[in-house]
């Protein structure tokens, strides 16, 4: 914390004793890659789902009207970017394996935005007026999201995934965090039969998230699709208990020891100590969504 | 050492008509170079034309002047650009009757 509190840039942070991984965007991607499915070479086997999860890109944050809005400090953030097609999903993820069992902690300053349309706002939607803009209802979700598997053994792997819903899949503000029941369905489930609806990455289902208990939050949307204001996370989970801990957004804490993570029956070969760190965003309507990350900080207890 | 990138911007997909690609920020980079590769091109008088496209925000476009020679059989074809200020994005013309196009597009950025 000394070492934190000593460093202007890392000041804004509060990091467990060791760091893992410092990304600040304004020096390239570090590691934040595209997450592709599995497949034997032939890309024609990738589950839908994950046939186009899009690259990340560095951003300035540039608007039609007002030019380049910049990052917290500097001029690039990573930029994840959906099509503009209802339920697309962009992911990014960034691969590592763990030395020990015990705390990591994922912190961020990040921002959200649904891309500028023009004209023909959505029937029956609410309209503008000066303050609210409809463009907020554009923004679907983000989800934070890990992939951890500690052997071999049958349930040594599990994805505990924490998701901040702004609409629902019918496109209605619910502005929540939620966190999943349901498993996500591997390639190999999925060669065994396993039904999903392909629509997104986390479950089979929509109806596999549940909300979590004091996880109604509104966030700093700011009222029109070209201003964007940086909001503090930070979510720590403990290998060693294979939970969730807590999930701070700005002055928002929620306790997560007692959230349920799934893990899987079945052992998974080749991918031990598996420690991925992941994010996305998922559009309910037919807009581009964005999620920025203007920097991120990786921190363990071991 | 110089930063560099790359983005796969189609992945497999499958094309049926014209398209553009999907906008893509590269305000950091000072030269770029698209690749795409044709793996299958089918239809009677098949063939992909693609220009570049430039844009102030990623919203509205305009033409950057350069293109890929018009491909009529799947390889690997490729071009450079530099000066494109923030953003690039291809547009593509698919030509020919019942023509239909799989491809990969690559977008390699270098500081």
């Amino acid at each position: 914390m000394a070492l934190a509190n000593a460093d202007i840039r890392l000041s804004r942070f509060n990091p467990l004793p060791r760091i893992l991984a410092f990304d600040d965007f304004d020096d390239g991607l570090h590691g934040w890659c595209e997450l592709v499915g599995n497949h034997n070479g032939d890309l024609n086997e990738l589950q839908p789902v994950f046939r186009d999860m899009r690259p990340a890109q560095l951003s300035t944050c540039t608007f039609f009207d007002m030019g380049s809005h910049g990052a917290v400090d500097g001029t690039y953030s990573m930029k994840l970017a959906t099509r503009p097609r209802k339920f697309h999903q962009a992911v990014a993820i960034k691969r590592l394996t763990s030395a020990a069992d015990g705390l990591v902690q994922f912190e961020a300053w990040f921002t959200y935005k649904a891309e500028q349309t023009f004209g023909g706002d959505d029937p029956g939607a609410r309209a503008w007026d000066g303050n609210y803009h409809p463009s907020e209802a554009h923004f679907g979700s983000f989800t934070l999201w890990n992939d951890i598997c500690e052997g071999t053994e049958p349930r040594d792997r599990y994805h505990a995934a924490l998701r901040y819903e702004n609409t629902n899949e019918e496109g209605e503000f619910t502005q929540r965090w939620l966190y999943k029941t349901g498993l996500h369905p591997t390639t190999r489930m999925l060669r065994e039969g396993f039904d999903s609806n392909q629509n997104d990455v986390h479950v089979a289902k929509p109806d596999m998230w549940a909300p979590i208990p004091g996880g109604d939050q509104q966030l700093c949307f700011n009222e029109v699709p070209t201003k964007v204001n940086w909001h503090y996370l930070r979510w720590l989970f403990d290998l060693s208990t294979r939970r969730n801990t807590e999930l701070q957004v700005n002055d928002l804490t929620m306790d997560l020891r007692d959230i349920p993570v799934l893990r899987f029956d079945e052992g998974y070969w080749g991918i031990s100590r598996l420690l991925n760190l992941c994010m996305d965003v998922r559009t309910t309507s037919n807009v581009r969504n964005f999620l920025y990350m203007d920097s991120v900080v990786i921190s363990a207890d071991w | 050492m110089r930063h560099s990138f790359t983005a796969v911007i189609e992945k497999n997909a499958t094309f049926h008509e014209d398209f553009e690609t999907e906008p893509y920020e590269c305000a950091w980079a000072s030269e770029a170079r698209w690749f795409i590769n044709v793996m299958e091109l089918e239809g009677d008088g098949a063939k992909l034309s693609a220009r570049v496209q430039v844009s102030p925000d990623g919203i509205f476009w305009c033409d950057e002047g350069s293109r890929f020679e018009p491909m009529s059989e799947p390889g690997m074809y490729s071009l450079a650009v530099r000066d494109f200020g923030g953003w690039l994005r291809l547009d593509c013309e698919l030509d020919g009757t019942d023509a239909r196009v799989r491809l990969m597009i690559y977008l390699v950025l270098k500081e």
